[in-house]
């Protein structure tokens, strides 16, 4: 890790909007990545910018995956560059990214589904008290939390098992916003989920828009993309090939995008 | 008005606790109901169960696998498991037995060498384990191989006793009338409790064992936690080596190592889940209780005393199906085969 960045992602124009005077929260210059023969990622130039939510669309394959993981520091870029607020970091475990403030909600959601909706928020920053795991807090700043963003479960208490598909991921979105206010990465957020649940989590990210977060959605429904994302970056066979405000897109362009017809 | 609906929410919350609380102890409630149910019946059975000699005795022979056990249920509920637990505790009492009668090493040092080697066997457990992506399973089946080997190279397979006084009482020690093995044994299973239900690298066990691939994406340094528990898990296997061979007065490569079955069996039996992610040592102290009360059981009816074992393995195989079939992970009828169900 090469870079540290403050925390907190107040912007300028005091909106939920995009500021981009700010300057990109995240840039990807020139990265490059190849698995044996395979190039997965070519040459991606890539930003998102302060209070921003950008979706990443593509077909199987396209290299949306690649460089989510890129960004989270899962896999390490051949060549390019990243840079967190400016600085020029180099993430090389998702830990490094964790630390500046980038986190990520995978489509396996990675709860631990023995555990409370509470330890499950602070996995990995339990707080303690003269060494003592400190639960009271745990509970109260999840309830909390979990109220802030408007996200509906029984209880605190309660193992993440007992939760339904919807609930269990707005949970690992908490705990994604909670641990990583600069950026957050949401995979594939509404894809195991019914309509009705993925409208809730549609509402929860629409919520955290308004907290004037950073994010990148990964996502195949053009509908929940245009619902949520300011900007839609199309990628194929390992490139970016367009990137579109969605007022200036339609849905026809972005899938003329995505099989190649345009 | 507001008052009243915060009153009604306070009571709300105040159930909500309850059921939860319920809920996490239901199967340790459970098993304790289950240790009362066969102390009565026994109890109606033979004249000398309920005396004070005999539940001591009970306890006794509960805390050396006890001890061990509780071991067991740390790596457990992280996921890992240490077929190597009864080769270590014997590889102990041996040592012991040869650097402090054979060698006249004085107590503290011998107890030193063999803490040691116990750090030595659990770093090695760990080291394989989780470094070389061996199954602990297969690294510590090899190891138990090894360890009870040493055990009788290093004494040619004599056994070596008469131990200082001083050392003895480690084994025959009493506070009032309680014996000091099961003082050991109850206070190791209550502060091992305590790191795991209380302190952070508790949480985070229960993380790895429950989803590890999730502990280690939020930064959870998987690694160093299992490691950890695979230390823990051998430290104890020695110190139930040094009190086993203090009861004994004696250290010989065999001495303990049929416990293994015993020690796996409570620690299912205690609820500890086969997956990891879940369990806690109170269970398990209930698990070998009732083990030994079963065994003890057997005796006091005058039935064959090689029955114990058939018990204790039945037992095991019901420990697990209850489990899974509590859990909903398989239905009663399950157990029937297809072609009676058709």
């Amino acid at each position: 890790m090469t870079a540290s960045v403050s925390q907190g992602a107040s912007g300028a124009n005091g909106s939920g909007g995009p500021d981009r005077d700010a300057g990109p929260v995240i840039m990807a210059r020139e990265v490059h990545k190849s698995f044996g023969q395979v190039r997965a990622l070519i040459d991606a130039t890539f930003q998102v910018d302060e209070g921003e939510t950008v979706a990443i669309v593509g077909d199987n394959g396209a290299g949306k995956s690649t460089l989510v993981k890129i960004l989270t520091g899962a896999i390490q870029p051949d060549s390019g560059s990243l840079e967190l607020d400016g600085m020029e970091v180099s993430f090389r475990t998702t830990r490094d990214s964790l630390q500046l403030g980038v986190t990520a909600v995978y489509q396996n959601l990675a709860l631990a589904d023995n555990m409370t909706v509470a330890e499950n928020v602070f996995l990995g920053r339990v707080p303690t008290r003269w060494l003592r795991v400190d639960r009271r807090r745990m509970e109260r700043e999840s309830a909390e939390l979990l109220d802030s963003l408007a996200i509906n479960v029984p209880d605190v208490r309660a193992t993440t098992a007992s939760l339904s598909g919807g609930q269990r991921q707005a949970v690992a979105i908490a705990r994604a916003f909670r641990s990583g206010r600069r950026l957050m990465i949401l995979d594939e957020p509404t894809a195991a989920l019914g309509v009705q649940e993925g409208q809730k989590v549609l509402d929860i990210i629409e919520g955290l828009k308004g907290q004037r977060v950073s994010i990148i959605v990964v996502s195949h429904n053009l509908d929940h993309v245009f619902r949520v994302a300011d900007r839609i970056v199309v990628m194929r066979g390992g490139r970016i090939v367009g990137s579109r405000r969605k007022e200036e897109t339609t849905t026809a362009d972005i899938v003329h995008l995505i099989v190649g017809t345009r | 008005m507001v008052d009243t609906d915060q009153a009604t929410q306070a009571k709300a919350k105040r159930a909500a606790g309850l059921r939860y609380g319920l809920s996490r102890y239901r199967q340790l409630l459970a098993l304790l109901v289950a240790v009362l149910l066969l102390w009565t019946v026994l109890s109606f059975s033979s004249p000398y169960f309920m005396t004070v000699q005999n539940l001591t005795n009970i306890a006794l022979q509960s805390s050396v696998v006890g001890i061990m056990a509780v071991g067991f249920t740390i790596l457990l509920i992280g996921g890992e498991i240490d077929l190597a637990i009864g080769s270590t505790q014997a590889l102990a009492g041996t040592m012991a037995a040869l650097l402090i009668i054979d060698r006249g090493l004085p107590i503290w040092g011998g107890v030193l060498i063999v803490l040691a080697m116990g750090l030595v066997v659990g770093n090695v457990n760990g080291y394989f384990s989780l470094f070389t992506k061996v199954p602990s399973f297969i690294v510590t089946l090899a190891m138990l191989g090894v360890l009870q080997g040493l055990a009788f190279v290093m004494t040619s397979g004599q056994t070596i006793g008469g131990f200082p006084e001083a050392f003895k009482v480690l084994g025959h020690g009493r506070v009032g009338v309680i014996p000091l093995p099961v003082i050991i044994f109850f206070s190791v299973t209550v502060l091992v409790q305590l790191v795991l239900s209380h302190t952070r690298y508790g949480v985070e066990l229960y993380a790895t064992g429950g989803n590890r691939e999730a502990a280690g994406l939020v930064g959870i340094s998987v690694r160093r936690v299992l490691l950890l528990a695979f230390i823990a898990s051998s430290m104890l296997c020695t110190l139930a080596g040094l009190v086993l061979s203090a009861r004994l007065n004696a250290g010989h490569g065999s001495f303990g190592s049929e416990s293994l079955l015993d020690a796996v069996a409570a620690v299912i039996i205690g609820g500890t889940s086969l997956n990891g992610g879940a369990g806690n040592t109170f269970g398990t102290l209930l698990g070998i209780i009732l083990i030994s009360t079963i065994k003890n059981g057997l005796i006091l009816l005058g039935v064959d005393p090689f029955w114990q074992q058939v018990a204790v393995g039945a037992l095991i195989l019901a420990a697990v199906l209850v489990d899974k079939t509590i859990k909903g992970e398989l239905a009663p009828g399950d157990l029937l085969p297809r072609l009676v169900r058709r």
